[in-house]
């Protein structure tokens, strides 16, 4: 270990001598590791920089008025593998003033997933959700709730809680005698950890597991049967949220409710979820 | 959601009428002195159907909502049309102690000759306000004769009625499916009550949109010798391909009772026949309408409208604004209420180049429908544009055009430009609200636009699975769980080891050995011949000890004779325990000796000791 301390008497100027050895490797390391630690984070800071700049010049496009060429500039940069929510947000905008508000309500979605708590978000969304004609599926009052917290929030309140709930157990076993004082918290503990379990699990399932077609078409009908000539069983409009129940080659089932179902063709609509 | 609602049906011939009469009076006066309470006014004027053979009746019902009318219409006369009198109905219904009446009076049509009956638009007074219905049309059509399908032999039959055979794709077409049952069947009732309570549809086809079905009035009708009670489904349906199309129906199988005649054996224990079952024949049939060949034609390709989206039917269209005093960025709510008979679900209002000059926003529609099929009535656009210049100096003309399936030909309806007084937009920014409350977030104006965009990108974060997906966060929960185990099972050996005395020592004596062989090698590295003979006589003393579970202190060589000997401990192992003891005892009078004869010493003490340990005593 003491050859990777650098100390002041690895900058001496002269000859080294039989002592010097150590301290001189561990300079080699050191500088190695700032090498290697310049080398590993460029990529990732040009690559900030440079969605910085497309993400300004895409907000120049929307101040323009571009918005359809703002809305084509901010999904290029979502296409870079990252992701961020004002890129998500802006999106939305984009495309809300371009007059699609399926589109816009899926990039709010996409949003809400990762700061569910922005009123800037939560307004628009509901601005947006209050344009929708026709069928379309209300979040009920518990799935507002469950969407204050993202998906790793309520992950990692509840791993949190099982950390303090199994360390308090492991303490216990430590020193037997303070388990009548601190019972309650052993027993509170439990139940926190059961519910946050239970909401982080309700929270996955609506996040992968629950899929929503987001209709991006004008007026899309919706049909008895996967079919074109099906009879039409309600038309969905521009922005309704519809469940996904099943898919068949280019048609989604999907609900709007206990009495409409029927089949969407896929690209009438984009899926959300899962 | 408290909902109270009553609905009393007051008729002439009422045997009820002198029960229903305070009930009546309540309803006429809570009508009369709660008009401000009551929602808007409104008149309109449906048919049950559309169509009827000559004979037949349809119904037409005039419905007042919100307020009692000041005279109640009728309709005209109208050549080979007989209009008799039905009954007039009145409903109250309360949701959160919000009044909504209406009155409904209804009249029987009945043709007496085939052709287009027009029924004019009717005008009656509500509330000061003088409201007009739509006008609507009634196609008698000559009823066929019974001797052509002879419909007259058959108890039971059904029939399609297609009204018209040519129809446009797009075009709302009402079909009927009519169930007859003959006079004097058992089960004749019973049957027709199945059918009142059928919510399906009737009607089989491909190629067609089938809309809604609704349950019409039942009637009397006569065919040949015969009377018959007719149930009828309605049905509305538009083509969605061109060509011919057959419209078939359900298949149904049926019993029917047939009563037997001659029934009536006199029974002495029954004079008056009030126990007796009557004897049915039964007959099993399997009913189903003959099918009818529809053509659907396309819609002309020729002076097609600029506005035209794929409207068809027969509507128009009022168009409202407001305000029209604004300034520019500020927002103007045009409503655009295309009232008539249509597809009202997939109507939609064309988009209006016109208003390029305004930043306009999805509408917002509403529909009002008035007949039982919802093909009748009003959709509401309300659309919210922002005039951006002061320039601008009206809102221009609202196009609308659609497909007349009764002319023929494409329409357009255009309403002309409202003026519009545009100022400049004001550049004082808004007071900035230094609190608000919770209350007067509530009562906040609706957002009249979404808020604007973010200029900073933020957090960047790459896109990953969730943790609660990822192997490595997962393998992390198992580390409390690890430490919990831990705790648990160090635990149980500390309350193992308190529990059993000798397990302790035995271990205390094991711990003890392996210092000590360490102690005894460094003692002979040193060349401390003291120090490791009073090491190697404690070490013998505590394992034997251990084993005969007797002090260390009292064991001395003499326990060979006394405890290992008797015991069965074999030579070999007691020779060597001898000898140490021995060289124990010389090295108190020949102390000095050198390292390499003290570690050579190390070697047997530790395979008397491991042979000691092994040994069952």
């Amino acid at each position: 270990m003491r050859g990777n301390v650098t100390t002041g008497r690895s900058f001496r100027l002269g000859p080294a001598k039989a002592s010097d050895r150590a301290p001189g490797r561990g300079r080699r390391v050191a500088t190695a590791v700032v090498l290697f630690t310049i080398l590993w984070l460029t990529p990732w800071c040009s690559r900030a920089a440079l969605s910085t700049a497309a993400f300004e010049l895409a907000n120049k496009l929307y101040e323009e008025g571009k918005f359809a060429e703002a809305a084509a500039a901010y999904e290029k940069l979502g296409q870079s593998g990252q992701t961020a929510a004002a890129l998500s947000f802006n999106l939305g905008n984009a495309h809300f003033k371009s007059g699609q508000i399926g589109r816009a309500i899926a990039a709010y979605r996409q949003a809400e997933r990762l700061t569910p708590r922005d009123p800037d978000l939560r307004a628009n969304l509901q601005f947006a959700r209050n344009q929708i004609q026709g069928p379309t599926l209300a979040p009920s009052r518990w799935h507002r709730w469950l969407g204050r917290l993202t998906l790793n929030e309520w992950t990692l309140l509840a791993a949190g809680a099982l950390w303090l709930w199994l360390l308090l157990l492991a303490f216990l076993q430590w020193r037997p005698a303070l388990k009548p004082a601190l019972r309650f918290y052993v027993l509170g503990l439990a139940i926190l950890v059961v519910i946050l379990a239970a909401c982080a699990g309700a929270a996955l399932r609506q996040a992968r597991f629950t899929r929503t077609a987001i209709v991006t078409a004008r007026d899309a009908v919706v049909r008895f049967g996967p079919l074109a000539e099906s009879p039409a069983a309600f038309t969905a409009h521009d922005g309704a949220e519809l469940r996904v129940l099943d898919q068949k080659d280019d048609w989604l089932q999907v609900s709007a409710g206990p009495r409409r179902t029927g089949w969407l063709r896929r690209d009438q609509a984009v899926v959300a979820g899962g | 959601m408290r909902r109270l609602s009553s609905w009393i049906t007051v008729n002439p011939r009422s045997r009820s009428r002198h029960r229903l009469r305070p009930a009546f009076a309540l309803l006429t006066a809570l009508l009369w002195l709660a008009p401000s309470t009551l929602g808007a006014a409104s008149f309109t004027a449906t048919l049950d159907r559309e169509s009827v053979t000559v004979g037949e009746s349809a119904t037409l019902t005039l419905r007042y909502d919100g307020g009692q009318p000041k005279t109640t219409p009728s309709p005209p006369t109208i050549p080979n049309l007989q209009v008799s009198g039905g009954g007039t109905s009145q409903s109250i219904t309360v949701i959160n102690g919000q009044f909504s009446a209406s009155i409904s009076q209804t009249f029987l049509l009945t043709p007496t000759q085939p052709g287009d009956f027009a029924i004019p638009a009717l005008t009656v007074e509500i509330g000061g306000q003088v409201l007009s219905s739509q006008p609507l049309k009634l196609t008698a059509v000559k009823a066929p004769t019974s001797a052509a399908d002879g419909a007259g032999d058959k108890l039971a039959f059904f029939k399609l009625f297609v009204p018209k055979k040519e129809v446009y794709v797009g075009e709302i077409l009402s079909v009927e499916f009519q169930v007859y049952v003959r006079d004097g069947l058992a089960n004749g009732e019973d049957i027709l009550q199945g059918f009142d309570q059928f919510s399906g549809c009737p009607v089989k086809a491909e190629g067609v949109s089938i809309i809604k079905t609704a349950h019409a009035q039942r009637r009397r009708a006569r065919l040949g010798n015969a009377s018959y009670v007719v149930a009828t489904l309605v049905t509305s349906l538009s083509p969605i391909k061109t060509g011919p199309i057959t419209l078939g129906s359900m298949d149904v199988p049926l019993t029917l009772q047939i009563p037997l005649p001659n029934q009536r054996r006199r029974d002495p224990f029954d004079p008056f026949g009030m126990f007796q079952r009557m004897q049915v024949e039964e007959r099993r049939v399997s009913l189903s309408a003959e099918p009818e060949i529809l053509k659907a034609l396309p819609l002309p390709r020729e002076n097609i409208p600029a506005t035209f989206n794929g409207a068809v039917g027969n509507f128009t269209m009022t168009v409202t604004a407001g305000p029209t005093n604004v300034a520019a960025g500020d927002p103007v709510t045009v409503k655009v209420a295309l009232s008539g008979r249509g597809a009202f679900d997939s109507l939609a209002l064309p988009e209006q180049n016109a208003w390029r000059d305004f930043k306009t926003y999805p509408p917002t529609t509403k529909v009002d429908t008035t007949d039982p099929l919802g093909l009748q009535g009003t959709k509401t656009f309300e659309q919210v544009v922002v005039p951006q210049s002061p320039d601008i100096k009206a809102l221009p003309p609202v196009s609308f055009s659609f497909f007349d399936p009764d002319q023929k030909s494409y329409r357009t309806l255009t309403q002309p430009a409202i003026p519009l007084v545009v100022r400049p937009g004001g550049a004082a920014p808004a007071p900035v609200v230094a609190a608000t409350t919770r209350a007067a977030q509530d009562n906040a104006p609706p957002a009249q636009d979404i808020v604007h965009i973010k200029p900073r990108l933020g957090a960047v974060a790459q896109i990953a699975p969730p943790l609660v997906l990822r192997p490595w966060f997962l393998a992390l929960q198992a580390v409390p769980v690890l430490a919990w185990l831990s705790a648990v099972l160090w635990r149980r050996r500390a309350e193992m080891l308190a529990n059993n005395p000798r397990l302790r020592r035995r271990r205390q004596v094991a711990q003890n050995i392996r210092q000590g062989l360490d102690e005894l090698r460094q003692s002979a590295a040193d060349n401390k011949s003291e120090a490791f003979f009073a090491t190697l006589v404690r070490l013998l003393q505590e394992q034997i000890g251990e084993r005969l579970d007797l002090p260390a202190s009292a064991i001395t060589d003499a326990v060979i004779e006394e405890h290992l000997r008797p015991r069965g401990v074999p030579e070999t192992t007691l020779a060597p325990l001898q000898e140490l003891f021995q060289t124990c005892n010389l090295a108190r009078y020949a102390p000095i000796r050198t390292s390499q004869e003290l570690a050579a010493i190390i070697p047997k003490l530790e395979a008397v000791l491991r042979d000691l340990r092994e040994m069952k005593l």
